[in-house]
Order: structure tokens, then C-alpha cells, then sequence
């Protein structure tokens, strides 16, 4: 399977910080990939990296084999939804639908009118006046009606209410159900994404923590629970993400490929959400280098 | 055609609860012999999970013999929870009742029984995974 | 492409129209009036020098009969002033308008963010913006200008003919003429769009961009009749006696000489630039010589309490008998083509680099 992003060494400057650094990574195509890491990690500059709105600081990125935003051609492969949703508030849906038939050849108008139709919008509302979950729906429905083999969506979910966010993951899903599109969105919570990926990237404080398809993931992390234990003495091939004690037990998150044998452990499956927040901890435990106060990353 | 739902508490991955939902359809008699499962694209909507988590599910199903895809069609069921399993059933259950009885009079509530039986599956179950 | 520039750019286009017409509407209806004026005037049968004689009583027709709207001025008078006017705002007010928004309200909104990730590149998505938006703004702006030109055609003809009278008095060179008339204007315009969308790209917000993109294009309106047209073609230099040239001593800066010539002998329609007194050597004269004091008393009599103002005959002719002439500096009138095609050429050519910078700065992603 090719990679729909490949990065080497990447990393992102601003002055004296980085906002990304050191990313290396190769997203196979075919996947829907959950980028999940707290706010200031560095998703969006990764995917401002991706889409080609800004240039890295170190390192290379390749966007379907080729550099982001190379030409009109690439341009038309790869779907974006940016934060927030951007859409033009002063202009109505259907000249929005007009915006993406006349901007990109590869447009499938038929589908754009079946959505649109799907969601009850009114064409001639303004975009201005949608509510946050219709707004998010039109800006997927450009995205995704230019038939682009790649959708990269930046926190799509965030603001939206319980019933929006459902909803617009349903259409999510059918879209790449129907259209075998990859798919990278990013997300501050690990439960939007749960049930959607299948294929997870962990950032945080600017360094992607693990990578890789979920199932992988879920069967090569297990937690350990057993009498109270010194990490130090644990036979070799298993790699400590977190570690908690109490006097008497030591409970264990722990990476390895084999089986864990010691009849000591009581071994049990960890949740998607568990995982990565043991990665999340695990990046916040060593005093951080950079100085935590920034500001949020320009954007 | 039955309609899928996702516990997303239960701990069990998706693509098995879809797997369990099939199963028990069958056992029910919902779904017959040749009757079409529903669709990946259509469940994926539904119930916002990833298509290939559906897929995988339905794949499952046809190496355990129990549906087959026809490409561009869609997949149907081909196979049936044969009747044996439901003849060994009677015993089985009556066997159950037994138990139950005795862990009562031995002075378990309800949710040490519950307790008991969870873990003592939990084992066994992995004991025949390791 | 094409579409999406012409739907985000609607309104503006509407509303330029509408200024248009209405523009073109107050003036055709005072035209009439002021072409049989003209032709009750005289000046299109009249020969040589009668003709500037008529030519000023005409223009001062023009400005008589005040009362409209100001008590001063004339409806005439009014309609010149706004119609010059328009023309020298027009440029700043497209390139504040339509050019500074046109990429700091896509970088304030976020709207970059959908219109740079369809399936055109930036650099065709500016191209096209830029092209169809900036030969708007010059068509308009020029068609402001020709509009204007129709109607005041009998005042600058009378002008020509070396007439003159209140605000009737600057020819084909004055310095809100030559900017609002001929291609010019289509400099300015270009100018004046690719400064507003330079200023937005690098201000990213609209409101501070059109802010800077109207004071520096008012410094450069300021600054190009005083020190840039003059300089863009040689000067030519001639000494002529006061009163071939017309020239009046003006006692502005009295006792300091002031000659301020009115022709150049043999150059008609030529742009004096400047005027000096020069002794018979042809060196400068900075004083009016003290026996001309009475001359000079005499003139500020007529003109008690000013200091200004142009001095009597009998002052020129005073000075005149000294051996003193006035030596000018002009270009002639056979300049004025060349100068505008290169006062345009010019500002195209700073509207052409200002825009290659915004394409290469677009392209430079640093979101």
C-alpha cells in the first residue's frame, strides 16, 4: 500500500519554539487516522504541514507522493476541511456548491446536491447564518465532492454539540464508505475518534508518541497488574508506558510483541482512550524543555 | 434486514459486537439462509463506525462459513448456527439451573454469581488464547 | 475562477456602476447648457489674439451667476471641482476598497483556508483576481475621466486659447489636469489597486491595510507633480522680455522679485515650471530695484492690505526698463504625450512589480 503522508525528519519552527519537531511517519493509504494529542501539541501545524500552508522548518513531507499544494493537480487530490470551518458567510450554500464545481474539475455535482438535499439545507441561505453543525456539513460536502483520494480534516468536531458531532461522523463514514477515501482528522479527545479510526497517531508536546493501526496498538499494549514490583527487575521486551504503585500492587501499561507468560501479572486489555492517555502522561512526566507559557502556536 | 447497534461501555471491540449480533440473529431466526446482510456502507453510517471495522466483521462471518459477498451485490447470510448446538442446549441449560441453585443455597447474591461467572469466563477464555 | 471573482466582486461592481451613471447622469443634463454657452461665446469663429480676450470673458461667464450650493461658486464652478475630484479620489478609493480587502478579508476570515485548498493554485487564483479586479478599477476611473472630459471640453478649449479666469485657469499641464485627464488615470488606478492589495497581503487585515494604502497613495499624488513629472523629461530654459512673455511682477514677497510669465513666446500651450528674473547677463535678480518703489507703492494702492496679487503695468514696465527679464524654464506643449505615456508607464510599471511581489510573497506559505 503506498502512503498517503510520508515525513522524514519533519519539524516546524516558530523563533525560538518548535512546534513540531522531529516527526517521522508513514500514514498508509486506505486508513481513517485519528491524529489525537492535547491542545498545543502541534496537530495543526503538522496539518498545515500536510496541506501546504506552511513550510517546514526541517525535514521533508510528501503528500501522496508528491510535495503539498505542488500544482492543481495535487490540489485536487487532496480534500481539506480546516478548523472552524471556514466558509463564506455572505455567500449562500448553492453558490458555495457553484465555488467548488467551477474551482475543481474532478467535482461530482450529483453528490453535492444529494448531500445538500440529505442535510435539508436551504440553498439560498447564507452560509453566515448556518448553525455550527450545518456549517461543518457543507464544508465536508466541498470537501469531499471533489472526489479527493485524501481528506485531511483539523479538529472537525470540536465545537459542534452531541447530536452535530454524531451526525456529522455518520456522513463521514458513508463518504468514505462510498468513495475509498483516506482520511486524517485530528482531535483534542480520543472519544470522537474511538469508534471512526482506525489508525492512530499520538502528539504530544510537539513529538508524535506511538503510531499505528489501532487493532496493532490495542494487541501489543496490555496492562499488568501484580504484586508490588520495581519496574527495573521486569524481564526484557516489555516496554513501561505508565506506571502506577500503591505499597502493595504495581499496576503496569506496558508495549510488547510477545505474550506476557509471568504468571505473576494479571494481564487485560486496555481501551483506545486508556492508551493514549498513558502516552499523554508519559510525555508530561520529564520537566519539559520549552517553555510551557507560550502562546498558542500562530495559526 | 436486522439493524446493528454499538454498546460503546461494553469493552468488546466493534467489529465482535457485530459479529455477536449476527450470530444471534441467526439463533433467534431473524435472519435466513439467503437472506442480505446489511450493507457495509450503510452500517458504517449508522452507526459512525469505520467501514473497515464492518467489513472486517463480515469477513469473519465468511471464514466461520456463515455469509459469503457477492462483489457489487452486497453480503448474504449462507450458513446456519446448525440445530446440534441448539439440541445441546436442554442439558445445558437444565445443567445451568443446577448450579445456580446450589450457589444460591451456598449464600451468593445475585452479583457475586454474576462476579464469579465473569471472571471464571474471562480465564477460560484466556487460557485458550495463551 | 472568472465566476467566483465576478460573485465576490458583485456588489463592488454594482455600485461602481451606479456611481457611474450618476456621474455621467448630473453631468449630461448640465451639458446642454454649458456647450450653448460656448457656441453663443464667439470662440468658435474667432482668430489670433481676440481669442484669448473672448475666452476669458467666457470662463467668466462660467463662474458668475453664483448662489448654487455655495454662495460663491457657480453650478459650473461646482461641477468642474467635483468632477476633478472624483477622478483624483477615484483611484485611492478602488485601491482601498476593492484591492486592500481583496487578500487581507480571505487571511482575516480564514477563508484562505477553503478558497487556496480547491483545485486552483494560488498563483491563478491571484492572477485572476488581480486581472479581471485591476482593469476594472482603470476602466472605471477612465471612464470617469472621459466622462468628465466630454463635458468640460468647452472649458479646456477656452483654456487653450489662453484663457483664464477663477478656477478655469489650469491647462493640459496643471497638476490636477494632467492627472485626471488622458491615460494617466489608468496609472493611477493600476497603481493605486495593486498598492491596496500589496498593503493587504502584508498588513492581513483590512482595516489597517486600507488605512495605509490611502496614505501612501496620497503621499504619492502629493509628491508627483512637485518633484517626479517635472524631473521625468529635460526642462528647456528661454529668457523673453516681460512683455512678450506676460509676465507680471508679483508682490507676493515684496521687495523680493517675483515674475510670474504667463506664455512662453513661440511655445504656445507650453508648461512653464518655473520663472525667474534675470539681469542682462542673465544672471538672477532677487530684489525689485528700489526706483521702482513708487511703481510699486502705486500697485499696492490699487491692492491695499494684500500682499499679494499681480503688480499694475506700470510696475512691469518699470522693471522692464531696468534691462530686466524673466527667464523661464517649460516643456512645450509637443511634451505632453510623452509625458503622460511615461508618468502612466511609470505607475503600470510599480503596480507590475508591486503585484509580482504579492505572488511571490503568496507562494511563500507561511500560512
Amino acid at each position: 500500500m503506498t502512503a498517503v503522508i510520508e515525513t522524514e525528519g519533519l519539524g516546524k519552527r516558530y523563533r525560538a519554539r518548535w512546534a513540531l519537531a522531529g516527526c517521522t511517519l508513514s500514514i498508509p493509504a486506505g486508513h481513517v487516522v485519528g491524529l489525537v494529542g492535547p491542545n498545543g501539541a502541534g496537530k495543526t501545524t503538522l496539518i498545515n504541514l500536510a496541506t501546504g500552508m506552511l513550510a517546514p522548518s526541517a525535514g521533508t513531507i510528501e503528500v501522496l507522493g508528491g510535495r503539498p499544494i505542488a500544482g492543481p493537480a495535487q490540489l485536487a487530490r487532496v480534500g481539506y476541511l480546516a478548523q472552524d470551518a471556514p466558509l463564506y458567510a455572505g455567500l449562500p450554500v448553492a453558490d458555495h456548491l457553484r465555488l467548488g464545481a467551477h474551482l475543481n474539475p474532478g467535482w461530482d455535482a450529483d453528490m453535492a446536491r444529494r448531500r445538500v438535499e440529505r442535510l435539508c439545507l436551504d440553498h439560498r441561505q447564507k452560509a453566515g447564518t448556518l448553525s455550527g453543525g450545518q456549517r461543518a456539513q457543507l464544508a465536508l460536502t466541498l470537501a469531499v465532492a471533489k472526489r479527493p483520494e485524501l481528506l485531511i480534516l483539523d479538529e472537525p468536531v470540536a465545537s459542534l454539540d452531541p447530536l452535530a458531532r454524531r451526525e456529522f461522523l455518520q456522513d463521514l463514514m458513508e463518504a468514505v464508505a462510498e468513495q475509498e477515501v483516506s482520511v486524517v482528522l485530528s482531535s483534542h479527545l480520543i472519544s470522537d475518534l474511538e469508534r471512526a479510526c482506525d489508525y492512530v497517531i499520538v502528539l504530544v508536546d510537539s513529538r508524535v508518541r506511538v503510531a499505528g493501526p489501532v487493532d496493532d496498538l490495542l494487541a501489543t499494549h496490555h496492562l499488568l497488574s501484580g504484586p508490588r514490583r520495581d519496574p527495573a527487575s521486569l524481564p526484557g521486551g516489555l516496554e513501561v508506558i505508565s506506571a502506577s504503585h500503591t505499597d502493595v500492587q504495581t499496576t503496569l501499561l506496558v508495549r510488547t510483541s510477545g505474550p506476557v507468560l509471568d504468571p505473576v501479572w494479571t494481564v487485560s486489555e486496555v481501551g483506545l482512550e486508556d492508551l493514549v492517555l498513558a502516552y499523554m502522561k508519559q510525555a508530561a512526566r520529564p520537566a519539559p524543555r520549552n517553555n510551557r507559557r507560550h502562546l498558542e502556536v500562530q495559526k | 434486514m436486522i439493524e446493528f447497534h454499538l454498546d460503546g461501555r461494553s469493552g468488546v471491540a466493534p467489529y465482535l459486537q457485530l459479529i455477536h449480533q449476527v450470530r444471534q440473529a441467526l439463533r433467534l431466526g431473524l435472519l435466513h439462509k439467503g437472506d442480505q446482510l446489511p450493507k457495509v456502507k450503510d452500517v458504517a453510517a449508522g452507526l459512525a463506525i469505520n467501514p473497515n471495522t464492518v467489513l472486517k466483521a463480515y469477513r469473519e462471518l465468511e471464514y466461520e462459513g456463515l455469509a459469503a459477498a457477492r462483489p457489487g451485490v452486497g453480503t448474504f447470510v449462507t450458513g446456519t448456527l446448525d440445530g446440534g448446538s441448539l439440541a445441546a442446549h436442554g442439558p445445558l441449560r437444565r445443567e445451568l439451573q443446577r448450579w445456580l441453585t446450589r450457589a444460591r443455597r451456598a449464600g451468593l447474591d445475585d452479583e457475586s454469581i454474576e462476579a464469579l461467572f465473569a471472571s471464571t469466563f474471562r480465564s477460560a477464555r484466556e487460557e485458550d488464547i495463551a | 475562477m472568472i465566476w467566483l471573482t465576478w460573485r465576490q466582486f458583485r456588489a463592488q461592481a454594482i455600485t461602481a456602476a451606479a456611481a457611474l451613471a450618476a456621474f455621467a447622469i448630473v453631468l449630461a443634463i448640465n451639458e446642454p447648457s454649458l456647450s450653448s454657452m460656448y457656441d453663443s461665446s464667439g470662440l468658435l469663429t474667432c482668430h489670433g489674439d481676440a481669442c484669448a480676450g473672448l475666452a476669458s470673458t467666457f470662463l467668466q461667464n462660467l463662474s458668475s451667476g453664483g448662489g448654487f450650493l455655495i454662495p460663491a461658486a457657480s453650478v459650473y464652478m461646482i461641477l468642474y471641482f467635483l468632477g476633478v475630484l472624483v477622478i483624483l479620489i477615484a483611484p485611492a478609493v478602488t485601491g482601498v476598497f476593492w484591492g486592500a480587502p481583496l487578500i487581507a478579508r480571505e487571511l482575516e476570515a480564514g477563508t484562505f483556508r477553503l478558497a487556496w485548498n480547491q483545485s486552483v493554485t494560488r498563483t491563478r487564483w491571484l492572477a485572476v483576481k488581480l486581472a479581471l479586479i485591476g482593469v476594472a478599477a482603470m476602466a472605471v476611473t477612465e471612464a470617469f475621466s472621459l466622462i468628465q472630459a466630454w463635458w468640460a471640453a468647452p472649458i479646456g478649449k477656452a483654456i487653450g486659447l489662453g484663457g483664464g479666469a477663477s478656477i478655469f485657469s489650469e491647462g493640459r499641464f496643471g497638476w490636477f489636469v494632467f492627472p485626471t485627464h488622458g491615460i494617466t488615470p489608468l496609472g493611477y488606478a493600476a497603481f493605486g489597486f495593486a498598492l491596496g492589495v500589496t498593503a493587504g497581503l502584508l498588513a492581513r487585515r483590512p482595516i489597517p491595510a486600507m488605512a495605509i494604502t490611502l496614505a501612501i497613495f496620497a503621499a504619492v499624488q502629493f509628491i508627483t507633480p512637485l518633484w517626479i513629472r517635472p524631473h521625468l523629461f529635460p526642462t528647456s530654459r528661454t529668457v523673453a522680455t516681460i512683455a512678450a512673455a506676460g509676465a507680471n511682477v508679483s508682490l507676493r514677497a515684496n521687495p523680493k522679485l517675483t515674475l510670474t510669465a504667463g506664455v512662453v513666446p513661440g511655445q504656445p500651450g507650453a508648461w512653464i515650471m518655473s520663472s525667474e528674473g534675470v539681469n542682462a547677463a542673465g544672471q538672477p535678480v532677487s530684489a525689485i530695484p528700489a526706483s521702482c518703489e513708487q511703481a510699486v507703492s502705486q500697485a499696492l494702492g490699487s491692492h491695499r492690505g494684500t500682499t499679494m496679487g499681480p503688480g499694475s503695468a506700470a510696475l512691469n514696465k518699470c522693471v522692464a526698463s531696468h534691462g530686466i527679464r524673466v527667464a523661464e524654464s517649460y516643456q512645450p506643449a509637443s511634451h505632453y504625450w510623452p509625458l503622460q505615456w511615461s508618468e502612466t508607464g511609470m505607475f503600470l510599471a510599480l503596480a507590475l512589480v508591486l503585484a509580482g511581489y504579492c505572488f511571490w510573497r503568496l507562494n511563500r506559505r507561511r500560512s
